[in-house]
């Protein structure tokens, strides 16, 4: 390739990008007229299709005019082509099933490339003896030898001859040796296109090959956020406008999904006890509330009940658990903030929970709260016992049924979580308080502040960005509550309904109601509401900033 | 090259050879020496009796390519799992053809089904797999399970009525002409095994209080309601934190009620809500009372079998799947029927879950066959010997077995429960049996919670529950 001309090089570029972007739309017309695919699949194809030809086409015009342009969108089309048909490939040879089971071929073979990289290690110590070179010319030839024995027995048990000739035959099938066949040709066009004498033929400078190398670096996270991310996100919001119940084909229903999440209707009774179904529609309307305005006894009826349990159950966890958990955060961190001896061991023993596993620690607490055998009871009923004999009172034992019980369920669940919460909050809250300048506190000091007065008008006011940061990423993490209270109760929903959070809901909605669009519509639902609380806190952060 | 590149290399080339080590391994079916099966076509196979592995009385008429076949269960423990590790290498051995790799599901507290469902929608699902009995409509109407009926008719010696007549009448529904039986068209799979309730007793505690003893009073003619009441109200007088009865908190414990008083979930041809006729609420107030008026059960949503097993409960209804948990118990414990209701019966259930093929399965008459090995005598009876469950074939050996399975040493409570005319758990064929649970539940332990009382149930229950038909 090096010594064809650069007029020679450029044409085959233009050539290859113009084939390109013929095969590019002919596929993607193809896939939008002709093929037998559902709509999602046709549009997931056949758009990506018909820009990538577009792109080919403007690249092949502008290599043609000699233009910067058309390299870069040549690098940027041959650069996801070689993707496209590299990870396609992968996944025709069942590469990707197969990645599960890495972790038995590593333990395999674990041992004989550690010992392949202790001999290569031992080889290396020989560049180290140059005061006795016969010694250091032994030690070098024989760690690499030694390394390229234990390789090969690393390679004979992690099974590759097997591997090989299980691979073999099946890259000779007609769509992976294709696919691999596209991949060495964008690979190619991408090598050829991305040279210098190409560059410097098209009038590219060296700012936009260093912004070229910046694209490829970021490309991963940006298409990992596209496919990940972004591609799921707007699927869900695709599917929240269908019927999808994750297997069969997906109608579409416009707002129908949203109509029916959040569907009220309220009406007015003759008498508070009047029966539900002589006011409402009983198959669609759910009776929600009962309620008495101004004299006059009204009946609020959903026509997704469970939705708006939900809510308010979230919304009450949300109300109990942030500012226990901040404000205990807060607390916890003034207290830790100092340097008598063992304080780094109570930080580490307040953060534990935090990156202990959710699934043990529900499960622990499952134990603890249980009615009968629960230590919290066992607790409660010893000091109720002591107390009666110590004083001669006849307190009564409450007897919490503290997870079966409506008044106590989601309070159980606001204890856990702050508990589990608390200690990563006390972490940020203490990295606020070093920030703050002693200085302040000397100020204060002199000008007569007690502690008190110092923590209000310094400490509070220098760790708001603090407070602000743990306030709203925890308010998030509650409304979207879902492991601990799946876990912890049994059934998750809790007594009637009493710790069915929105997440749970859209959960069972989903994928155990096979109503995977209406789960799809509470998610949206879900993040309008963090969405819109989260901007509220943003526009409070902005005006307490303005007032200091 | 520098030093540098080659490391670089060797690097990749390790990670690349490891990984592809990797990928061949699962992909590959054991490795065989026959020809392909295309030129080799394979007999149906010849079950010469139903309870004979199909494989070992189907000899192939040529050698043939190996077909590998995931399955799953859900087991309720690593014994139980180990079990049915050990009876896929043996069905392994027998089923000619055939590579079988067994794979343990989660519990159901880890949400088998979810993540049954979640893989069958990526389509990367086991070629044959178990669900409880009330997901089989829900799978067959989405097309996500394979009717066997086809392959079923061309089984020689292959009967339907081997089996307990309630699960295959839902198995054998076919929803386009609402019939059941060995005629009916479909077949969606065979059960893995049954169960029924029993009381697990603390005999210990019932002694202490001086109770007569249930198992006795069963063997008399004498186990009611009333005695149950009687015995549960003597042990809770024991002490603030001992009860009489347990029950958790799902639809089975509180079903029994219902049943025992002629009542039930569903009309006649499940179709329509019937948790407000006169005969359910009577049997939902019985059990209220037990929660809130005497006050002997274990609070309604608390976990009974941990005081259980800790000796502070007398009574804890559970199924035949409890057993190897209580069986680490260190009181002397044994098991009684339920007690017999107004209608003369104990109202139980029959609990089984079946053994379906995967609608996308590549191999439909092999996993057809697995199903079959599965089911048979031999191996439920390698199951029901650890005491988890009772072979779902109508089989006096098979049930004559079972009994030597102890302990509990009366196992014959369980045998008992299946020969009362139990309610058979069930798919809603007409309406959405998760969805009708979950409206169910809530209301139910607003009862017995003492929230809500029984005639406002009644009332408005049905207005609810009813909006699962038919969507």
């Amino acid at each position: 390739m090096k010594n064809l001309s650069i007029d020679t090089q450029l044409r085959l570029l233009f050539l290859w990008q113009a084939a390109l972007c013929l095969a590019a739309l002919f596929g993607g017309l193809w896939v939008f007229f002709s093929a037998p695919w559902g709509a999602l699949a046709r549009y997931g194809v056949g758009l990506p299709l018909l820009l990538a030809g577009a792109a080919a086409g403007l690249s092949a015009w502008d290599i043609r005019q000699r233009r910067h342009r058309g390299r870069v969108l040549a690098i940027a089309v041959n650069y996801l082509g070689l993707l496209a048909a590299g990870v396609g490939a992968l996944h025709v040879l069942g590469i990707f099933l197969g990645i599960d089971a890495l972790a038995g071929t590593f333990g395999r073979g674990i041992l004989w490339l550690l010992l392949a990289l202790g001999a290569l290690f031992i080889g290396g110590l020989g560049e180290r003896l140059e005061y006795r070179p016969q010694l250091a010319r032994r030690l070098q030839q024989g760690g690499r030898w030694m390394a390229a024995l234990f390789g090969v027995i690393f390679l004979l048990r992690i099974g590759t001859l097997p591997a090989l000739l299980w691979l073999l035959p099946r890259l000779l099938q007609p769509l992976p040796l294709g696919l691999l066949l596209a991949a060495a040709l964008f690979g190619a066009a991408l090598w050829l296109a991305s040279r210098r004498p190409v560059a410097n033929a098209l009038h590219a400078g060296v700012l936009s090959d260093e912004a070229i190398s910046g694209f490829l670096f970021l490309s991963p996270n940006l298409l990992g956020f596209l496919l990940f991310f972004a591609g799921p996100l707007i699927f869900s919001l695709y599917i929240s406008f269908t019927d999808w119940d994750a297997f069969g084909t997906k109608n579409f229903v416009g707002l129908e999904n949203y109509q029916k999440i959040i569907g009220l209707d309220l009406v007015a009774l003759e008498a508070p006890d009047q029966a539900a179904n002589t006011v409402i529609d009983v198959n669609r309307f759910s009776e929600l509330a009962r309620f008495n305005l101004l004299g006059r006894s009204y009946l609020l009826a959903a026509t997704d009940k469970l939705f708006w349990i939900s809510l308010r159950n979230t919304v009450q966890f949300v109300l109990m658990a942030v500012p226990l958990s901040v404000i205990l955060a807060l607390f916890l961190a003034n207290l830790l903030n100092s340097n008598l001896p063992g304080m780094r061991v109570f930080r580490a023993m307040y953060f534990l929970p935090s990156v202990a596993a959710v699934v043990g620690i529900a499960l622990i607490w499952q134990l603890l709260y249980n009615a009968s055998i629960g230590y919290i009871n066992y607790g409660i009923t010893s000091a109720v016992n002591a107390l009666n004999a110590l004083f001669g009172t006849s307190l009564q034992d409450p007897a919490i049924r503290w997870l079966s019980s409506v008044d106590t369920a989601l309070l159980s669940l606001v204890i856990m979580v702050v508990w589990q919460t608390v200690g990563f909050n006390t972490v940020l809250f203490l990295a606020g308080l070093t920030n703050i300048p002693t200085m302040l506190y000397e100020a204060a000091t002199v000008d007569g502040a007690g502690k008190w007065a110092q923590f209000w008008n310094v400490t509070i006011p220098m760790l708001a960005p603090t407070t602000f940061f743990v306030v709203t990423t925890t308010t998030i993490q509650a409304m979207q509550l879902f492991d601990q209270v799946f876990i912890l109760m049994n059934p998750p929903e809790g007594p009637n309904n009493a710790t069915l959070t929105i997440v749970l809901y859209l959960y069972r909605s989903g994928f155990q109601n096979f109503r995977l669009g209406y789960g799809s519509a509470i998610a949206w639902i879900l993040f309008a509401l963090i969405f819109g609380v989260t901007l509220l806190q943003f526009q409070r952060q902005r005006s307490s900033q303005m007032e200091y | 090259m520098s030093r540098k590149t080659i490391w670089y290399m060797l690097s990749l080339l390790t990670i690349g050879a490891m990984l592809l080590s990797a990928c061949a391994a699962p992909a590959t079916p054991a490795p065989t020496t026959q020809a392909p099966a295309a030129e080799a076509p394979t007999e149906a196979p010849k079950v010469e009796s139903p309870t004979e592995a199909p494989a070992a009385a189907a000899p192939t008429e040529a050698p043939m390519a190996e077909v590998a076949l995931r399955w799953r269960t859900r087991p309720d423990n690593t014994e139980e799992a180990n079990v049915y590790s050990e009876i896929s290498k043996e069905l392994d051995a027998q089923l000619e053809g055939i590579t079988l790799a067994y794979e343990a599901g989660g519990s159901e507290t880890s949400s088998y089904q979810d993540v049954l469902k979640t893989e069958i929608g990526a389509g990367t699902a086991p070629d044959v797999f178990w669900i409880p009995g009330t997901d089989v409509a829900d799978f067959a109407t989405r097309g996500l399970i394979l009717n066997l009926a086809d392959l079923a008719g061309k089984t020689e010696g292959f009967n339907v009525d081997d089996f307990y007549p309630g699960p295959m009448g839902h198995l054998t529904f076919n929803p386009e002409t609402s019939q059941s039986g060995a005629d009916s068209g479909a077949l969606w799979g065979l059960p893995r095994d049954v169960s029924t309730f029993a009381l697990y007793l603390n005999l210990d505690l019932i002694a202490e209080a001086g109770a007569p003893d249930p198992r006795e009073q069963a063997a008399n003619g004498e186990w009611t309601w009333e005695a149950f009441l009687e015995t549960a109200q003597a042990v809770r007088a024991l002490g603030t934190d001992i009860y009489g009865y347990g029950a958790s908190a799902w639809w089975g414990p509180y079903g029994v009620w219902l049943n025992a008083a002629g009542g039930g979930f569903f009309n006649a041809d499940r179709t329509a809500c019937a948790l407000n006729t006169p005969e359910s609420l009577a049997g939902l107030e019985f059990e209220r009372s037990l929660y809130v008026d005497h006050d002997v059960a274990v609070p309604y949503g608390e976990d009974p079998e941990a005081p259980f097993r800790a000796g502070k409960v007398a009574m804890f209804q559970n199924g035949r799947w409890a057993t190897p948990g209580v069986r680490t118990v260190t009181f002397n414990w044994d098991v009684v029927e339920l007690p017999k209701g107004p209608s003369g019966h104990m109202g139980n259930w029959l609990f089984w879950g079946a053994y379906v093929v995967n609608a996308n399965t590549q191999h439909p008459e092999e996993a057809w066959k697995l199903v079959q090995a599965l089911t048979t005598a031999e191996t439920q009876a390698k199951v029901a010997a650890l005491g988890a469950n009772i072979p779902s074939r109508v089989s006096q050996a098979a049930l004559d077995a079972f009994l030597t399975f102890t302990p509990p040493d009366n196992n014959q409570a369980f045998l008992n429960g299946l020969n009362d005319n139990p309610a058979t758990e069930g798919p809603l064929w007409a309406g959405s049996w998760p969805d009708y649970d979950k409206i169910m539940g809530p209301a139910v332990n607003a009862v017995l919670t003492g929230e809500t009382d029984v005639a406002t149930f009644g009332a408005t229950i049905c207005d609810e529950a009813n909006k699962v038909f038919g969507q």
